[in-house]
């Protein structure tokens, strides 16, 4: 079972299991040990020393043997409060599926009850259930029991409800299940794999709690004897015999941590968000492991990609998202980037400052060299320097990319500042203008909107502000019109167009739209499988497609006024970039696919002066791109 | 903003019904008769009676609820007999020790649980984060009672670094530094779960957060890596961790009955545990409804935090 090998997996909670699994055979077997009466008094061996002759860790304060009492106390304790786990997750879950199966009404009667409970402090509503039923073990087993139900009443509900909606419910009731068999046989079975979560992640709590009321002298009365009371009867005698305290606390500490080591092992091999490392934060700049030489700066770019390579490394797996790219933009220049997804055009741009998340990317080869300086190498200051100084970057879908939580203003302010010397005062005037300057209507209120006050087209111009906060000379752009609409992505485009024209801006612009490669871009470069297929003048290309992945590529797009064309869809699937096949990444989807193809690696060859293949059979001759 | 305060009030009043509900059918659950219990065994049925009488303990339930709820309102919980005060006036004392503590933890827990979660999940699988991470499943698995116990041993009695118990020197003044020398063992024993918890979660909450992409906007803009954390990761991770600090101040509350029975604190909940093993049913009543009372305001100050924190709350 895949759960056990998770869970043995991780070693923490493999400990936890072992050390729990010895505490309750111990206490199982405890009648059965050869252990004196834990109850028999003897007043003249009171407080031995752990250690000494007939009391392995000493006596009482009763000069009852110390060894014997706690393991008649563990197993109370552990008894206890398993049986105050059980009870809170039966009666909680049997609530939460009621409420959350029925809806309604019910629901919001019993949930308003269970939110009232959750409003008591813990603790205080344990101590009024007791205070009510008088001191006693039961009945602080029952008072434990009754605060943890709302939490696991709380916790099934919403399960409940998600399930409640299934197609799998609804197939049942068709059917002409009631009520009652369809919650016993689909919805119960679905939701204990939450209550074992719940249940794993408080029993814990519950010993601690039913201790804690035994130590108040609330649980367990004398002679009979939890952890808790055990400790609590030591109290007075803390300062002379302070090993008669120490014995069962450190019990209560061993098996409340076994407990929450193996509790956390459950939830993480039960949570599949944990299981697929998800849960990894990005490190301020990607991995780098580069073996290969470093490859020299070479043209007049003033950003040049040269044989970059980028990788995820997940678990055994290696995916190659960037192959070997080499790009380069001029000044004053537009590049576009073109490919479906999953064609690694997003990866090769951010790979360029250092921003993939990493892990699970790693960069394991090329150059990024910025007006000759390396990027890939360079240290974390030098990147963070250059970041949205001299290159900046604007990412597709601004709901995401902007700080929910603080104005555009503040957001503008911060991009200046964390560059430049400037009061705030100045900051602000200058990101009013920054605003002006991507056509902000009443840019001087707008400033201080949140970015959820504002449209989406508003807040991809803010976030076109942002790059442009520092006069960069290069911006990559990520797909920054995908998410709007067609009139305002026209807005948009215009707005970059002008900019370029106006602060002779270099602009590698990403999208897998041709009509904006056709409008904007000066040269495009087309990717498939992590690797650059063609690259050329956008209008060589557009006319004249040489790669048969760009032409098939074309002819997917509709155009207005070409009715009655059927739209060819490419047949098959991209390969996935963790195995790729030798040779052209696109032989298995090429009509004309030649053995050839799949034999070696394909250079990016020259097509003519201007444009570059990586194609052994392209689409048009090399004679008719050179005119 | 004052609008939403109104708002939050008010829907609290059915909350604070509910639980003076709860704390009366709790306590109408009780076996046996209060009088027998104040009176003791050997009293006369004629004297039962009669102090039933007096208590209103003859009359039908809903009725002696509404009287109760209207007595509370005006200030009148009743009169504990096993102190022979009013409930009221010893509940405001001791809950004022009780604060004094549970409030100095709350920050100690509040401040290091945040920090050690934000620092733990920046450098997530580091040597320090390993380190958070043990210290944190030590934290939340150790017994507050057990560890106080530990904390008096070593730091009063060995060390003497601070006195072994109560709130107050018993001979001496009465100033600030004779109750903080009094107070840190005892805040810190009571705030070592909470951080724990709050830590835990404040990594997690972070470790959500810093995979947005906002975070990475922040990066691509050029923010220094300490802003990124503190400023971008922290101030979004706040949002959720907020409710959790306000359901860690409800165990800071009421698990400060064991610190206060270690540590020999005049609190409210030493006071609750000796009205309960004294039967004494009115001062335990009084003393849960003022506290339950009081952290449901608490409460709503957490969401009016909350609203100011996040500008996407309606306020």
């Amino acid at each position: 079972m895949s759960f056990l090998r998770l869970l043995s997996r991780n070693r923490l909670a493999l400990a936890g299991l072992i050390v729990m699994s010895v505490v309750v055979l111990l206490a199982a077997l405890t009648p059965l040990l050869p252990l004196p009466d834990p109850d028999v008094t003897n007043t003249a061996e009171r407080f031995k020393k752990p250690f000494s002759e007939g009391a392995l860790l000493g006596t009482d304060h009763l000069g009852r043997d110390l060894a014997s009492r706690l393991m008649w106390g563990t197993r109370l304790s552990l008894a206890v409060g398993f049986a105050a786990a059980v009870a809170a997750a039966t009666i909680g879950a049997a609530i939460g599926v009621i409420a959350g199966f029925y809806g309604g009404r019910v629901d919001n009667v019993i949930m308003r009850g269970v939110d009232m409970l959750m409003g008591f402090p813990y603790i205080l509503l344990a101590l009024a259930i007791v205070a009510a039923l008088g001191p006693g073990l039961m009945n602080a087993l029952i008072a434990v029991a009754a605060v943890n139900i709302p939490f696991f009443a709380r916790n099934i509900r919403g399960v409940t409800v998600g399930i409640a909606h299934k197609e799998f419910v609804d197939a049942a009731r068709l059917c002409g299940m009631s009520n009652a068999r369809i919650i016993i046989t689909e919805v119960v079975p679905n939701v204990i794999p939450v209550i074992v979560i719940a249940m794993s992640t408080t029993v814990g709590w519950m010993i601690l709690e039913t201790a804690g009321l035994s130590f108040l002298g609330l649980g367990s009365q004398p002679p009979q004897a939890d952890l808790g009371s055990m400790l609590g009867e030591a109290r007075s005698a803390l300062i002379t015999n302070p090993h008669s305290s120490v014995v069962p606390g450190a019990m209560i500490l061993v098996i409340v941590m076994a407990i929450n080591l193996l509790g956390d092992g459950v939830r993480d091999a039960l949570d599949p968000r944990l299981k697929s490392g998800a849960l990894s934060r990005p490190m301020p700049t990607t991995m780098v492991r580069r073996t290969d030489p470093v490859p020299q700066p070479e043209g007049d770019g003033i950003l040049s990609l040269r044989d970059l390579q980028t990788q995820f490394h997940v678990k055994d797996r290696i995916y190659k998202a960037v192959g070997r790219v080499d790009l380069s933009v001029r000044p004053g220049e537009f590049l576009g980037i073109i490919g479906e997804s999953g064609s690694g055009k997003s990866v090769t741009a951010l790979s360029i400052m250092g921003l993939v998340a990493s892990p699970p990317g790693v960069i394991t080869g090329g150059a990024v060299h910025y007006k000759g300086e390396d990027l890939i190498g360079a240290p974390y200051a030098t990147l963070r320097r250059l970041r949205g100084d001299r290159v900046a970057y604007i990412f597709q879908d601004p709901q995401a990319t902007l700080h929910p939580l603080y104005t555009v203003g503040a957001q503008l302010i911060e991009a200046i500042q964390s560059h430049h010397r400037t009061s705030t005062s100045e900051a602000r005037a200058r990101a009013i203008e920054l605003l002006k300057s991507v056509r902000i209507p009443n840019a001087e209120a707008r400033v201080d909107n949140y970015p959820h006050e504002m449209s989406g087209g508003m807040r991809q111009r803010v976030g076109i502000a942002v790059a442009l906060a520092n006069d960069p000379e290069v911006i990559i752009a990520d797909e920054p019109t995908t998410a709007l609409d067609v009139t305002v992505q026209a807005q948009i485009l215009a707005l970059l167009g002008d900019l370029r024209r106006e602060r002779g801006l270099a602009i590698i612009f990403i999208t897998h739209d041709f009509g904006v490669v056709a409008q904007l871009c000066d040269r495009v470069a087309v990717m498939y499988a992590g690797r650059i297929v063609e690259e050329g003048p956008t209008d060589a290309i557009l006319n004249a497609p040489a790669h048969p992945y760009t032409a098939r590529l074309m002819a997917c797009v509709p155009e207005l006024g070409q009715g009655r064309r059927q739209l060819a869809a490419i047949p098959g699937l991209p390969p996935v970039v963790d195995k790729l096949p030798a040779g052209c990444a696109f032989a298995d989807r090429c009509p004309k696919a030649a053995s050839a193809c799949r034999s070696g690696d394909i250079a990016l060859g020259a097509l003519g002066p201007a444009r570059k293949i990586r194609c052994i059979d392209p689409e048009i001759p090399v004679q008719e791109a050179t005119a | 903003m004052t609008g939403y305060i109104i708002k939050r009030l008010i829907s609290a009043v059915p909350v604070l019904l509910g639980i003076s509900v709860i704390v009366f059918l709790i306590m109408a659950m009780i076996p046996g008769d209060p009088a027998t219990a104040i009176l003791g065994s050997y009293a006369t049925p004629e004297n039962v009676e009669k102090l039933n009488r007096d208590l209103g303990l003859d009359k039908p339930l809903v009725q002696r609820y509404f009287i109760w709820l209207g007595n509370m309102l005006q200030g009148d919980f009743g009169r504990s007999f096993s102190l022979n005060r009013a409930v009221l006036d010893e509940v405001l004392e001791r809950f004022n020790a009780t604060l004094v503590l549970a409030g100095t933890s709350f920050v100690i827990c509040s401040i290091l649980g945040v920090a050690a979660g934000v620092v733990s999940a920046s450098r997530q699988y580091g040597l320090a984060d390993k380190a958070i991470t043990f210290a944190v499943l030590l934290g939340i698995s150790i017994p507050s009672f057990f560890l106080g116990m530990m904390m008096i041993l070593i730091f009063a009695v060995n060390l003497r670094w601070f006195p072994v118990s109560g709130m107050w020197p018993i001979y001496g003044a009465r100033d600030l530094s004779a109750l903080v020398s009094h107070l840190t063992l005892p805040a810190i024993a009571l705030a070592v779960v909470a951080t724990g918890v709050i830590a835990r979660l404040s990594r997690s909450a972070m470790l959500e957060v810093l995979r947005q992409d906002f975070i990475r906007t922040a990066r691509a803009k050029g923010v220094h890596e300490r802003s990124v954390i503190w400023r971008h990761g922290l101030r979004a991770a706040m949002v959720s961790i907020i409710p959790v600090l306000g359901i860690q101040a409800g165990f800071v509350l009421s698990g400060a009955v064991y610190i206060e029975m270690v540590f020999q604190w005049p609190g409210v909940g030493r006071m609750l545990v000796d009205a309960i093993l004294k039967r004494d049913i009115l001062l335990v009543q009084g003393g849960v409804v003022f506290v339950a009372a009081c952290y449901v305001l608490f409460n709503i100050a957490v969401d009016v935090a909350q609203s100011l924190l996040d500008p996407r709350i309606k306020a």
